[in-house]
């Protein structure tokens, strides 16, 4: 057991209605083997119909499942993601 | 037969029963709000703090000494919840059932409530950023999703015939989805899924952190070692590494107390050597699922 995987999104960057749409990139939830980003609708932005919400953002849910191959970091076109352990 | 086929099946299966289906239980719940409100919600769930506690880095929180095994409780009490449900943002008595293709087949035919529609995975969206129309919902269920633009398939059928939706999901499993039954939420039955590891919300919790998310099949699926000619194409197939090769005798060997009993990898035999067995035969699978 080694340490802790951090996985940090930069939400200046990406999501919460800044530079990159993340419903449109979609770039490390693709790249990602073990599928551990979830895309779910912001918390506290303003939303006009909360039936179809338009401000999405990426979290990071399971940093366990982390193999930090660094694909996310390399794919991500905002340099948003940092790893570290 | 586990708790819920004693509790709920009629002498069998309980996702066999029609009951569980009908719009009695969603009158008597209350069901059309809460599942508005639920899936309105859908992708935040997991972010979202229950009694300070979300989802996020669950692996982490699970290997806590002392912590780990009471976020582990809390989640199997709350998924495994039979009262009435009380809060949408919960995931409260939303457990599932692998079912093979003869039983799902059996589901649309006889017990699931009109309208029958097919949406986009949820969960396939959120992990993986895919839309793919895999889902097939029924009774309440489907008039909810047609108010929620981001789950209906924009250039396909969204509502289907019965016939339709076993077409649908003939494809589906011949592809390698697994298919699955769902409680959303207790005792009321409205999602055949086909799901896919690691994308599944569902499925992951119990394959890797060991939450109670999801049962094993009725079923147990046994390789015939006179048949097998070795093609490996099962192996491929399975998605709880139950199947393995040995190479001294060239042939696929199958782990049943791994095996789901989802019947995917029969469609890859080519040799008739898969065979799908009630999982009651095996004394040693015994109340295991």
């Amino acid at each position: 057991m080694g340490k802790k995987t951090k996985i940090k999104i930069n939400y200046s960057i990406c999501g919460d209605g800044n530079e990159i749409n993340p419903q449109e990139c979609l770039k490390c939830l693709k790249v990602c083997e073990p599928a551990l980003f979830l895309l779910h609708e912001s918390f506290g932005v303003e939303e006009e119909n909360p039936y179809d919400p338009q401000i999405w953002r990426v979290t990071p849910l399971y940093p366990s499942l982390c193999t930090r191959c660094m694909k996310c970091v390399e794919s991500c076109p905002g340099e948003a993601i940092q790893v570290t352990w | 037969m586990c708790d819920n086929c004693l509790k709920h099946g009629t002498a069998g299966k309980w996702y066999l029963n029609a009951r569980n289906y009908s719009n009695e239980i969603v009158e008597e719940y209350n069901l059309r709000e809460f599942l508005i409100e639920q899936y309105k919600n859908f992708e935040q769930i997991a972010v979202r703090k229950i009694a300070g506690f979300n989802g996020v880095g669950l692996g982490y929180k699970i290997q806590m000494p002392i912590i780990g095994r009471i976020v582990k409780h809390t989640a199997e009490k709350m998924l495994h919840s039979t009262k009435p449900p009380t809060n949408p943002l919960k995931a409260e008595g939303h457990i599932g059932q692998v079912v093979p293709l003869d039983d799902a087949i059996a589901i649309l035919e006889h017990c699931a409530a009109e309208p029958i529609i097919q949406k986009y995975c949820m969960c396939r969206y959120m992990h993986r950023g895919e839309k793919d129309a895999c889902c097939i919902n029924f009774g309440v269920m489907s008039e909810i999703i047609e108010k929620l633009p981001r789950f209906i398939p924009v250039d396909e059928k969204f509502q289907l015939t019965r016939e339709e939706a076993i077409e649908r999901f003939k494809e589906h499993n011949e592809k390698g989805y697994i298919g699955t039954i769902w409680y959303g939420p207790y005792p009321y039955i409205n999602n055949l899924c086909s799901c896919a590891n690691p994308e599944c919300a569902g499925i992951r919790p119990r394959l890797d952190f060991g939450i109670n998310s999801i049962y094993k099949a009725e079923y147990v699926v046994d390789i015939k070692p006179d048949f097998c000619e070795g093609c490996k194409e099962c192996i491929a197939k399975c998605q709880f590494d139950a199947i393995n090769f040995d190479p001294i005798r060239k042939q696929s060997v199958i782990d049943k107390s791994k095996c789901f009993g989802c019947g995917v990898c029969l469609h890859a035999c080519k040799y008739d050597a898969i065979g799908i067995h009630p999982r009651k035969d095996f004394p040693e699978l015994k109340g295991i699922y």
